[in-house]
């Protein structure tokens, strides 16, 4: 699999996407975010709940959260209004404190309707094990 | 955990329609979404791109809870996202009224190699500008039993 590529202009499959950090995911964003999303599941912020879950008493991130960290991944390496399509799966939670990274490379590239696309597959990743895996269609900008 | 479904009550859920409606997605919660993701709000009142969990779910109609009490699912520990697939038809922004309609698409039930059962389902909701599709998604979830 190559070098990210100093240029969109040449991509070619194999080429890989920069990956994206989040350092330590945030308990106090699971709890922003289960009111934006108007989530009362407690396993985003009751920590007692999932000490009977057999979750040592912390908290799990949202699966959309977990995509984010994909998309802001592909959004600073493809541009602001690049995503046309995600297809993902979900593993194993994500945990308050973890350190997790997205992954992408190219798989194909094509034009559709006079846009360029770049599929991709994409991952985050948590001590090298996945916890999220899919597909991306990215449109790039034009050369 | 669970207030249980038969097997047929399970599959009676396909074809169920959510009652459908329009959501806008205002400034500061697109503000506050995208912060929850570690970046910068995006140029130009872009929303992020994962608004499509939560606006199709309020926008068609519905809710979160709405959606566990129809699976007969309560409790932590009871749902299980299995994947997304989110489509997007044109760049979503703020301030703009989105259309939805939608419903559920598959229910079934299952049994894992460890003998557990679980229920899979499956829901899409669409949504417009005027009458042009701006993006679909099909969420599947497990229901724990």
């Amino acid at each position: 699999m190559g070098a990210a590529p100093m240029s969109l202009d040449d991509l070619r499959p194999g080429d890989e996407i920069p990956p994206w950090t989040m350092d330590s995911v945030d308990p106090a964003r699971m709890r922003t975010m289960a009111a934006i999303l108007r989530d009362p599941y407690s396993v985003h912020w009751d920590r007692e709940a999932n000490a009977a879950l057999g979750l040592a008493g912390r908290v799990v991130n949202q699966g959309p959260l977990n995509l984010g960290y994909i998309v802001n991944m592909l959004l600073a390496w493809a541009g602001p209004s690049c995503v046309r399509r995600l297809t993902v799966s979900f593993g194993a939670p994500v945990l308050d404190g973890d350190r997790v990274t997205a992954r992408g490379h190219v798989t194909s590239l094509d034009t559709v309707d006079g846009e360029r696309h770049a599929t991709c597959e994409v991952r985050l990743e948590r001590d090298g094990a996945d916890v999220v895996t899919g597909t991306a269609v990215v449109a790039l900008p034009d050369g | 955990m669970t207030t249980g479904l038969t097997e047929e009550q399970l599959d009676s859920l396909v074809g169920h329609r959510f009652a459908g409606g329009t959501y806008r997605i205002e400034h500061w919660e697109n503000w506050l979404l995208t912060d929850c993701t570690g970046r910068a709000p995006l140029p130009g009142g872009l929303v992020h791109p994962i608004v499509l969990f939560h606006v199709p779910i309020l926008g068609v109609g519905t809710s979160i809870t709405e959606l566990f009490e129809l699976g007969g699912v309560s409790g932590p520990g009871s749902v299980g996202l299995e994947g997304y697939d989110w489509e997007y038809f044109v760049p979503l922004h703020e301030d703009v009224e989105y259309r939805m309609e939608g419903g559920v698409v598959a229910a079934h039930r299952v049994t894992d190699d460890s003998g557990r059962v679980h229920d899979k389902f499956v829901f899409e909701i669409t949504l417009f500008d005027g009458d042009r599709k701006a993006a679909r998604i099909t969420n599947r979830w497990v229901l724990r039993r």
